[in-house]
């Protein structure tokens, strides 16, 4: 079956990288989000950005995988920053509070910004 | 889509992750066939995946590799029913997310609660789960 998910990631500088989740997000491909994600945190990185510019679907399994990704990173001294929501995902965020705890930027750009401050 | 009579349409999903979005695509199609607003559609897909993500999260060695997702359609209203024979739980039990996130289940009944404009949930231990939900249609402006 294939994948409603295609997920890209670039390093930003030595601790931070930007993780692109392209198409939908739930319970089928959360996995493979936390795993790329754990493994950018096994190489360095400790300021994720997860740009949710292209996330057209989202459930709370996605929402699930990023707090445990927003703890595992409070741990190190790090930080997980959403970027660019769009108003499906951001009222996902809204409805369950998160968009509360969980840091979010209009982009990525804003994201990095914050992240390099 | 003309719906001067009642309808259901039943479909047996198999509780993998993976047919989770067959489900809730089917359940999104049907609304927007029935002239549900794209947002309105939307939150019934959204609903949709989070009840089946709960019976697929729930499957064990001694379930049914099944659900059942029944679909109702009345004049006003597209009604939703997924059941399961999982564990089953209390819905009572189940609070908003905590804002310390020490807790972040309880997140789907969350979310399916604010987009349908009405939740019931038939649970009891060990015999399995029922989420029966509905959203009304709002009318659209010539």
């Amino acid at each position: 079956m294939s994948s409603a998910l295609e997920i890209t990631s670039r390093r930003e500088g030595d601790e931070a990288a930007v993780l692109s989740l392209a198409g939908e997000v739930d319970v089928a491909n959360t996995p493979q989000v936390r795993d790329a994600a754990l493994q950018l945190v096994s190489a360095g990185v400790m300021r994720l950005v997860m740009d949710l510019s292209a996330t057209e679907y989202m459930d709370s399994a996605g929402l699930g995988t990023l707090i445990g990704l927003h703890k595992r990173l409070k741990e190190l001294g790090g930080a997980l920053l959403l970027a660019g929501p769009k108003p499906r995902v951001k009222r996902l965020l809204d409805i369950t509070g998160l968009d509360q705890i969980l840091a979010v930027h209009e982009d990525v750009a804003a994201a990095l910004k914050e992240d390099a401050g | 889509m003309k719906t001067s009579e009642p309808c259901r349409v039943e479909m047996r999903v198999p509780r993998r992750p993976e047919y989770v979005r067959f489900a809730r695509c089917a359940a999104k199609t049907l609304a927007l066939q029935l002239d549900f607003t794209y947002g309105d559609a939307c939150d019934v897909e959204l609903a949709v995946g989070e009840a089946c993500t709960n019976a697929v999260e729930h499957v064990t060695a001694t379930t049914s590799d099944e659900m059942l997702v029944c679909f109702l359609v009345e004049e006003d209203h597209l009604t939703v029913e997924i059941r399961d024979d999982g564990p089953g739980f209390d819905p009572h039990g189940i609070q908003a997310p905590h804002p310390d996130l020490e807790a972040d289940s309880g997140l789907g009944l969350t979310v399916i609660r604010a987009v349908m404009d009405s939740v019931d949930i038939e649970s009891e231990s060990g015999r399995g789960t029922a989420v029966r939900m509905s959203k009304r249609r709002e009318r659209q402006s010539a």
